[in-house]
């Protein structure tokens, strides 16, 4: 059917004058019902569904942290303040035995406190080696740390040259503290809820306005997610056809960058009008009061302990 | 400079008073266009006009959000502008008494908690955590939403962040109230809920401006109506019946189609006398 024709088909009243293109109804797939090439996800598609699953992760953390465990009842300000010390604690140990005795206490923490043992280890441990592992790889080696070869890689002037002892050593205390300081933060961030984060940190003297932006910012950011998800399922659901992914994605997300960003400042704009409206004026007042109850001086008793033990052993096995 | 609630003030009975007012968005393009209005106490007017009217340009004007380009606007007898509401007494008077229920409740729920985003006024305005805490437990049961108030904003539905959009400004304890497209985007329960509120809102005496296109709720939200055109003037001023009546007008601002069917008036139920 021409164009003409389709318009001569439609009345003459109001209507809209539809394109015959329109109205022919195509299937637009295989009669045969046969399957077509599969092509998988491009980079663009992985990191979006990242988003989603970032999403869905930080709704379970927030579960968990209301959840009533152990270290869910005790004040964030006295868990902050246990982190410091622990931080440093783990960052002046050497012994092996002292840091595996901190990562257990960790662990035993996060089971305490209604945390899924196999997740909380999978989360340490997924940044461990990505974070610490490719740095201190060349620390094995001969050439960095001088020692006992236990794998020789190569000759130089004749001498043996590979991994060392020593280098095994090092690389692994590193790795070791690493993992029991990411321990003790995820087991902080994942036991306390994002707003009493916030509050701890002030009270523990941040500036307000620099609280104040965080919290907006976290805020912001699953609306932003949102948009973003809602720009590539409608680029999605008009994709049909095979396209060449990594360069469509990389127009996709040069385009949508730039109304992101127009969204972004629209948001921001509007977001300033309803504080103004409410009497903001430059300096922000929270309702969040916290007290201290005698549970968090127990607490603060056992990490004290805890970690003078730690430090005792760990001079006593240096020596 | 001090809002003061006195007898000269009372005896005035038009709390809001636009005259001749202009406004340019990039000083190029115009959102209103010589605008005069006057708004008495306990009033409820509604902002009628096509998208991009200037409506809501209009309301943000009266939430001293955008101060106009040319023309005054006097509220409770003291003019408004950007330089008078530098004033911190000023300010805080005029905060108090004039509350703006954003359209796009994403934007004026900014808090991590719903309990922190409800004393966010309260508290900028001066009054004390006890107080405060105490208004965001009233208003929360008033609206029958305390089950939200350690929700981060995030979780919520937009019928749920419009009532915490609510709740955050009725803390406030505003005299005047205005609404951006109070029923734009909620599912038909929500509508009717927030439209008791409204009356229930005028009962208590404040004073409630729309600004809105949905002409199925104008009986139940207002009492007098402002018609924008397209060109950003108030073409008509009438009753909520005067204005559905006058068909003419209502398409020539593109309020309506010519197949559009309006809304009656509500039945009046006579209830007799004899037995």
């Amino acid at each position: 059917m021409t164009r003409a024709a389709a318009s001569a088909a439609t009345p003459a009243r109001d209507r809209l004058a539809v394109p015959a293109w329109l109205l022919q109804h195509d299937m637009a797939m295989c009669p045969c019902g046969c399957i077509g090439k599969r092509k998988k996800g491009s980079y663009l598609a992985k990191t979006i569904q990242g988003g989603s699953k970032l999403l869905q992760q930080v709704m379970f953390g927030e579960d968990v942290a209301k959840a009533r465990g152990l270290m869910q009842r005790v004040d964030p300000r006295v868990k902050l303040l246990s982190l410091l010390g622990l931080l440093v604690v783990a960052g002046l140990s050497h012994s092996m035995i002292m840091l595996g005795a901190m990562y257990a206490a960790t662990l035993a923490l996060a089971s305490a406190s209604a945390l899924p043992v196999g997740f909380f280890v999978k989360r340490v441990w997924l940044f461990v080696p990505a974070f610490t592992g490719i740095v201190v790889l060349p620390a094995i080696l001969s050439v960095v740390t001088p020692g006992d070869i236990v794998l020789t890689l190569w000759h130089w002037h004749g001498s043996p040259q590979g991994i060392t002892q020593q280098g095994l050593v090092a690389a692994g205390r590193v790795v070791a503290r690493v993992a029991v300081s990411i321990s003790l933060v995820v087991l902080l961030t994942l036991t306390t809820p994002w707003i009493r984060l916030l509050a701890a940190l002030r009270s523990l003297g941040v500036p307000r306005i620099f609280i104040l932006i965080i919290g907006m910012a976290y805020r912001y950011i699953f609306l932003l997610l949102t948009s973003v998800t809602d720009m590539y399922q409608a680029r999605q659901a008009r994709t049909p056809g095979i396209v060449r992914h990594d360069r469509a994605a990389r127009a996709f997300v040069g385009a949508s960058v730039g109304a992101l960003l127009g969204k972004a400042n629209q948001l921001s704009e509007e977001v300033h009008q309803a504080m103004t409206a409410r009497g903001f004026r430059g300096d922000v007042k929270t309702l969040e009061q916290q007290r201290l109850h005698i549970g968090d001086v127990y607490y603060v008793l056992a990490v004290v302990i805890f970690a003078a033990a730690i430090m005792i052993g760990d001079h006593i096995l240096g020596h | 400079m001090a809002i003061e609630r006195d007898s000269t003030e009372l005896a005035d009975e038009s709390i809001i008073v636009v005259t001749g007012l202009h406004y340019y968005y990039l000083d190029r393009y115009p959102a209103l266009n010589d605008v005069s209005v006057e708004i008495r106490r306990g009033e409820r007017v509604a902002l009628l006009g096509a998208n991009g009217c200037g409506k809501s340009t209009m309301l943000k004007v009266l939430g001293g959000l955008l101060f106009p380009s040319q023309g005054t606007y006097r509220a409770f007898g003291h003019e408004v502008t950007e330089d008078s509401l530098e004033d911190v007494q000023m300010s805080a008077g005029f905060r108090s008494r004039v509350g703006l229920v954003f359209q796009n409740s994403d934007a004026q729920v900014f808090s991590p908690t719903v309990r922190e985003e409800i004393a966010f006024g309260p508290l900028q305005l001066g009054l004390s955590r006890e107080d405060t805490a105490g208004r965001v437990e009233d208003v929360t049961s008033m609206l029958g939403i305390t089950d939200l108030l350690d929700r981060p904003p995030y979780q919520l539905s937009g019928g749920q962040k419009k009532k915490v959009a609510i709740a955050s400004v009725l803390a406030m304890g505003p005299e005047v109230l205005l609404f951006d497209e109070p029923t734009a985007a909620l599912d038909p329960r929500t509508q009717y809920w927030l439209m008791d509120l409204i009356e229930q809102l005028r009962d208590t005496g404040k004073t409630i401006v729309h600004a809105t296109h949905d002409l199925d709720i104008l009986y139940r939200i207002a009492d007098r109506c402002l018609v924008f055109s397209e060109d950003h003037r108030i073409v008509a001023e009438a009753t909520p019946e005067q204005t559905l009546a006058d068909r003419d007008l209502l398409l020539r601002v593109n309020l309506i189609h010519e197949h559009s069917t309006l809304p009656r008036p509500p039945r009046v139920r006579v209830v007799s006398s004899e037995c």
